[in-house]
């Protein structure tokens, strides 16, 4: 009975030392998680940016695209009258040329729709970025929960972004502004004679 | 019977994007007369107000999701006869047979191209 009693408060007291040494380790890495936890909304708005930037330009490019379909058709049209009066004018070598122009739009008009069909990437890309945003989500409330189980503090180091992380995130958000600094850099450039 | 260039198409996606390129390809098709809504709800009540010969449909959106409109379309005594074309990124089998179960007419997956489009159209409406 004394045995088994020596036993267990032996097993006990190695549970508390790993108990005591986990704790440890956590509280050692509480910054990098306070921080980590903290980088991931910035993250997840990047990514966020990342998709409506796509969705911005491939409307520019619908936008163009579904011009040059108008003109085209308009053109077609055009094309055709005139073809008509030619070959009532027994012009027939100037509708056969015309013919021609006309089958080559035809064939630009083909590439016209495979360019707008080409143009779903930002469909697919869109809903990816939404799944990654949901893990990110998911990864921070993790984290979150880690520290409020383990009362981790916030401390200095915590508030700065840290590492590699931190470094990348920060460029990203310069980025965000500088974008819109074209016109400063054309006054500079414009100091030293660019015009 | 071939599709009736006239008729309303109603198209569903919660991607602009998405809508625009379905809408552009069926305008090339023939179809110009298209409608759009963002998710399956808003087709939902667009189709219970209006007549529609044929709705285009993502299955991933908010709100309600492609195959959850499907069901009720199914379900509707007024709508149970539309044809229902789903286009969506899910190539997963079972995603295939959820549709088919649930009574899609045919199903596209995405990337797709112009001619799948029209190919689908026309063994839906032949």
């Amino acid at each position: 009975m004394h045995n088994q009693e020596h036993k267990l408060y032996e097993e006990l007291g190695a549970l508390a030392r790993f108990v005591d040494s986990a704790m440890k380790a956590i509280s050692a890495a509480s910054p990098q998680i306070m921080s980590s936890s903290s980088q991931l909304p910035a993250a997840a708005s990047h990514l966020s940016d990342l998709s409506k930037m796509t969705e911005d330009g491939t409307l520019e490019v619908m936008r163009l695209t579904e011009m040059i379909q108008d003109h085209h058709g308009q053109i077609a049209k055009d094309l055709s009258a005139v073809g008509e009066i030619l070959r009532a004018m027994d012009c027939a070598t100037l509708a056969g040329r015309l013919g021609n122009v006309t089958s080559v739009l035809a064939q630009n008009g083909k590439c016209l729709t495979e360019i707008m069909t080409a143009l779903s990437f930002q469909d697919l890309v869109a809903q990816r970025v939404k799944k990654l945003v949901a893990i990110l989500d998911d990864v921070q409330g993790k984290l979150m929960e880690l520290v409020v189980v383990f009362g981790l503090q916030e401390s200095s180091e915590a508030t700065h972004d840290t590492g590699t992380a931190g470094y990348i995130l920060k460029q990203l958000e310069e980025s965000k502004t500088t974008a819109m600094k074209q016109k400063v850099a054309d006054d500079i450039l414009a100091q030293f004679g660019f015009k | 019977m071939p599709a009736d260039a006239n008729m309303k198409i109603l198209v569903v996606d919660d991607m602009v994007t998405m809508r625009r390129i379905v809408k552009n390809i069926l305008k090339q098709l023939g179809f110009a007369n298209v409608d759009e809504a963002e998710n399956g709800q808003e087709a939902l009540q667009k189709l219970r107000i209006d007549t529609y010969g044929f709705v285009v449909s993502d299955w991933n959106m908010p709100v309600m999701t492609g195959i959850d409109m499907l069901r009720a379309i199914r379900a509707d005594e007024k709508l149970k006869t539309t044809p229902v074309l789903m286009v969506t990124a899910e190539a997963q089998q079972s995603n295939l047979i959820e549709a088919v179960q649930a009574g899609v007419s045919n199903y596209i997956v995405k990337p797709f191209t112009a001619e799948t489009l029209q190919e689908k159209i026309a063994k839906i409406f032949k």
